[in-house]
């Protein structure tokens, strides 16, 4: 465009820097063209072949509401960016479509969770619960016998299995109807089982593999309720059911001594004295989790503790961190100070390197007996066997954590706040201490005071750090199963995951959800407090 | 408005174009209807080529198409959880102690081995696999066995016939040097329940008493009970005196003995190559008799059907594979020597020829397996926990300890 008056005004060559910086603006008429209109062509289809995709996936399972959901929204999408109005629309969507995938669903997921008894032993649907239930509660009769077992077909063509019994050797021929003897000499066996029979086709490769649902619903009908099933396809074994369900009536019956096990309306079928068939399935059970919170002694003994706690675990882990980054910020505002980069670089550098890992190291250095700290200190310090040590140990290490992270942001805050303010307050006669308490730590608040919430928020769910170093450890004197260090999501992982049967994905759900709100409410008072600060100025 | 006519018209072709595109590529779609004929195995790194080369010889005699796919060992569990019907395995490997939590679930389908195949097995090892609280039935084939032994360094200590011995080698040779260990047993950081589970059962402890029928009952917990109790003051003993620190964690105790700097060593299977290639004279026994039998923990790996193989459509295959194939002598001996343990098929044991293995598998006479039902869950951190408290020099009395473990385990379990 303006190219020959630029070129007639010879400026200065631009350097490296420059060139980048101008990039952007370079870069906005280039996409605005057909390279632009193709990418956006390119991204929108692929968008769309997504969501069909999705919706095949989606309608082959039968949720119908779903794929009308995703239907409308691809619509609405492509009509955003197609259309040249809304153009908000189109910077928004991204945003929004992440910010649902990743923040809105799962908390809605959780919520959903925290009111099932989805758990071990009840992941399951109620139908799927039946079936396993059915299957696991057949059992061998008395005299039950096992047989080798070959898939064949008879002269007219209809599947039948040609059975030896494992003890006797006799030979027989089971049908859906019955077990019938046939002549042994009959039937050849070798090793690997049944070879061939007179006047059967043993079914062989290919087609045995297609028979498959056929030979697993497969009975051969012996006495009572006895049948003889395949188990594979060399081996047959008698089996009876231990347990008859009724439909009408929705409950399990047990043949042996009439005990009849009914739906709890908790996911089990259970007997009157409470003995329970496995497996369960997952279903709603409203606010039992919640009260499981309340008045389980587990829960709900070292609870105080744990909570207070985690508060000062959070509280003091942000505030050393940060007067400690503040600190070295300050110390290191210097621009004609020796070896500066070096510095800087060295105390990012525990920043840089996977927190767990970290974590790790220290967990190692910090062991009594073997550990670093103490061998090179010659001192002989319990970091993590004793209660108190522990606590001290836990914060210290995310103060190494998290310092380096308030150092960079206190530096780019200290670099921001206008040195005119500071000359003033020099001029009208404040000392070193006074401009910084008066004019620079006020400022430096509004911009570090959201992230400091932030901060403390992230380390009231600090599980890593406890997790990784402690594991909640040392058992605590009041004896709960809560240690010394555990904060209240490592101590929930505990009782969700280390408890019961296993894992209580229902019971860990309802715990988040009230974490949750702690720390919602916690940090809305704090930004409510910084709102205020801001309002000064 | 003709233009904007043309655009749009562009825009749809190239979509669709696309779409027809994405569709066959993704192979998801296929996979949701029913994928007879191909069987899925989840297999941890360590034996994916050994179960590939076993599963692909039994695939191509069935004409079967075997897809092994690699997982972390302890996802194998809990993916199976969540994971899609699609793309959920038919077959898995598996330690016996997740036998109950998978039972539980219904994630996984009883077996029924011929009789002839499972006399080839040691009772307890078809045991660790069994579950039910009704109908107690076989979920999964054993493979491979595994359990700690002490580990002697002839060299520095003869091997001890006794207990007494065997305490005072281990605080002899601990007295000769600052940097020594008496007994290298790993429990830092979090306790270790497992390995410590020989001076657990020695002391006279156990997890869980077995019912009439054989069934763990998990309303009846060992770890604080009166004979135990009894003898839990031989624990302050040897904290005081230094035999046992639970400030050792693995990596300590493993360089001690390999440095000369512990005689004695518990550990498992797992470490023979080490052991083999360290150059140190040793031989594994079992721990000498404390007040009991000092038994460690059994461990059996196999295989298991999940339930989608019978949504998938190969559920009579994947059993003939798991209950049938896998159980076989030859398969057995080619799958533990992948791993480096010992098969679980006696017949396949004979034809092992390898001394730390089968030293490790005396060491292992007499002990108990794994308890295989869920609420084990509730034990491993209370039981390892109170033995780091009892161990940890600070004179903590271990009864209490141990019985506050006990009480915690029965809250967990609810």
């Amino acid at each position: 465009m303006t190219t020959t008056a630029a070129r007639a005004e010879v400026p200065p060559r631009p350097t490296f820097a420059q060139k980048v910086m101008a990039l952007p603006s370079r870069a906005a008429p280039f996409f605005s063209g057909p390279v632009g209109l193709a990418i956006k062509i390119f991204l929108l289809a692929l968008v769309n072949a997504l969501a069909v995709w999705a919706a095949i996936v989606l309608a082959d399972e039968g949720k119908w509401a779903a794929v009308a959901v995703l239907a409308v929204t691809t619509f609405l999408i492509d009509l955003a960016y197609l259309t040249r109005r809304a153009l908000p629309l189109k910077f928004l969507i991204p945003g929004t479509v992440l910010m649902i995938a990743f923040q809105v669903v799962p908390i809605l997921y959780t919520v959903n969770v925290a009111f099932t008894n989805y758990s071990t032993g009840h992941i399951l649907s109620k139908d799927q619960a039946i079936v396993g239930i059915k299957g696991n509660s057949l059992a061998p009769p008395p005299d039950g016998k096992s047989y080798l077992m070959a898939p064949a077909r008879d002269a007219d063509g209809a599947l039948v299995l040609l059975l030896v019994d494992e003890d006797t050797g006799n030979t027989f021929v089971g049908t859906t109807e019955e077990l019938r003897p046939i002549e042994r000499s009959s039937v050849e066996v070798d090793d690997l089982g049944i070879v061939s029979a007179e006047g059967y086709t043993l079914v062989k490769g290919p087609e045995l593999v297609t028979l498959d649902r056929e030979l697993t619903a497969y009975t051969v009908p012996t006495s009572g309720d006895a049948a003889i099933r395949p188990e594979g396809l060399d081996t047959a074994v008698e089996l009876a059911p231990t347990l008859r369900y009724q439909p009408a009536r929705d409950q399990f019956t047990r043949i042996a001594d009439g005990v009849v096990f009914t739906d709890n309306e908790k996911g089990s079928f259970t007997a009157r004295s409470g003995e329970e068939l496995e497996p369960g399935w997952k279903t709603n059970i409203g606010f039992a989790n919640f009260d499981k919170i309340l008045h389980n002694p587990l829960v709900r003994d070292p609870f105080l503790r744990v909570f207070v706690w985690t508060f000062v675990f959070a509280f003091l882990a942000v505030l050393i961190s940060f007067v400690l980054g503040l600190l070295l910020a300050i110390t290191l505002d210097k621009p004609d100070m020796h070896f500066l980069r070096t510095y800087r670089v060295l105390l990012i550098l525990p920043y840089a390197i996977p927190g767990f890992l970290s974590l790790l190291v220290w967990q190692g250095l910090l062991n009594d007996d073997f550990g670093v700290v103490n061998k090179l200190l010659h001192i002989d310090v319990p970091w993590l066997f004793d209660s108190n040590w522990a606590k001290v140990s836990v914060i210290l290490v995310s103060v190494w954590l998290t310092s380096p992270y308030f150092f960079l942001i206190s530096l780019g805050a200290l670099q921001s706040i206008p040195t005119e303010l500071k000359e003033a307050a020099r001029v009208d006669g404040g000392g070193p201490w006074q401009v910084f308490r008066k004019v620079t730590l006020p400022l430096l608040l509004i911009v570090v005071g959201p992230l400091l919430i932030a901060s403390f928020a992230f380390n009231f769910n600090n599980f890593g750090n406890i997790y990784f170093l402690t594991g909640g450890g040392p058992q605590s004197s009041d004896q709960t199963t809560a240690g010394d260090t555990d904060i209240l999501i490592s101590y929930t992982y505990k009782i969700a995951f280390a408890s019961g049967k296993g894992q209580d994905y229902g019971l860990a759900s309802a715990i988040a959800l009230i974490i949750f709100f702690i720390v919602a409410t916690i940090s809305s008072l704090a930004f409510w407090r910084t709102n205020a600060l801001e309002n000064i100025r | 408005m003709s233009r904007r006519t043309a655009f749009g018209a562009l825009v749809v072709v190239v979509m669709l174009g696309m779409v027809a595109a994405a569709v066959p590529a993704s192979g998801a779609v296929s996979g949701t209807v029913a994928t007879s004929g191909s069987l899925r195995i989840w297999t941890d790194k360590d034996r994916r080529a050994d179960i590939e080369r076993i599963a692909t010889a039994w695939g191509s005699r069935r004409g079967v198409t075997v897809e092994v796919v690699e997982k972390n060992f302890g996802d194998i569990r809990d993916q199976l959880k969540t994971v899609a019907p699609a793309t959920a395995p038919d077959v898995i490997i598996g330690a016996h102690d997740w036998t109950g939590q998978l039972a539980a679930d219904g994630l996984v389908l009883p077996l029924s081995p011929k009789k002839a195949t499972l006399k080839q097995f040691p009772k307890y090892a078809l045991d660790a696999f069994s579950y039910g609280t009704a109908v107690k039935r076989l979920y999964g084939s054993p493979v491979a066995l595994e359990n700690v032994g002490l580990v002697v360094n002839t060299r520095l200590a003869t091997v001890p016939k006794t207990w007494a011995s065997l305490q005072k080698q281990a605080l002899a040779f601990k007295k000769k040097s600052p940097d020594n260990l008496a007994i290298a047993v790993p429990q830092a950081p979090a306790g270790d329940a497992y390995h410590m589970y020989p001076f657990f059962s020695g002391l006279g402890g156990f997890v869980f008493a077995r019912n009439k029928a054989g069934n763990l009952n998990p309303r009846v917990i060992g770890v604080a009970n009166p004979v135990f109790l009894k003898n839990a003051p031989m624990i302050d003993a040897w904290d005081r005196l230094g035999l046992i620190n639970s400030k050792v964690n693995y990596d300590t105790a493993k360089n001690a003995f390999l440095k000369g700097q512990a005689a004695f060593w518990v550990t498992g299977p797992w470490e023979a190559d080490t052991l083999r290639s360290s150059g140190l004279s040793f031989r594994i026994v079992q721990v000498p008799k404390i007040k009991f039998r000092s038994v460690p923990f059994l461990g059996v790996q196999g295989f298991m059907v999940t339930r989608f193989a019978n949504s998938h459509g190969v559920a009579t295959l994947a059993k003939d594979l798991v209950a049938s194939y896998i159980m076989l002598p030859a398969s057995q001996r080619a799958l533990a020597a992948a791993n480096g343990r010992f098969p679980a098929n006696t017949v396949a044991g004979k034809q092992v020829n390898n001394p730390v293995l089968a030293q490790f598998g005396r060491a292992g006479v007499g002990g108990v397996p794994m308890p295989n039902i869920p609420q084990m869950s509730s034990v491993w951190e209370e039981l390892g926990g109170a033995w780091l408290k009892a161990t940890n020099g600070t004179s903590t009395a271990a009864r209490p300890t141990f019985a506050t473990a006990a009480r915690n385990i029965r809250n967990k379990i609810g």
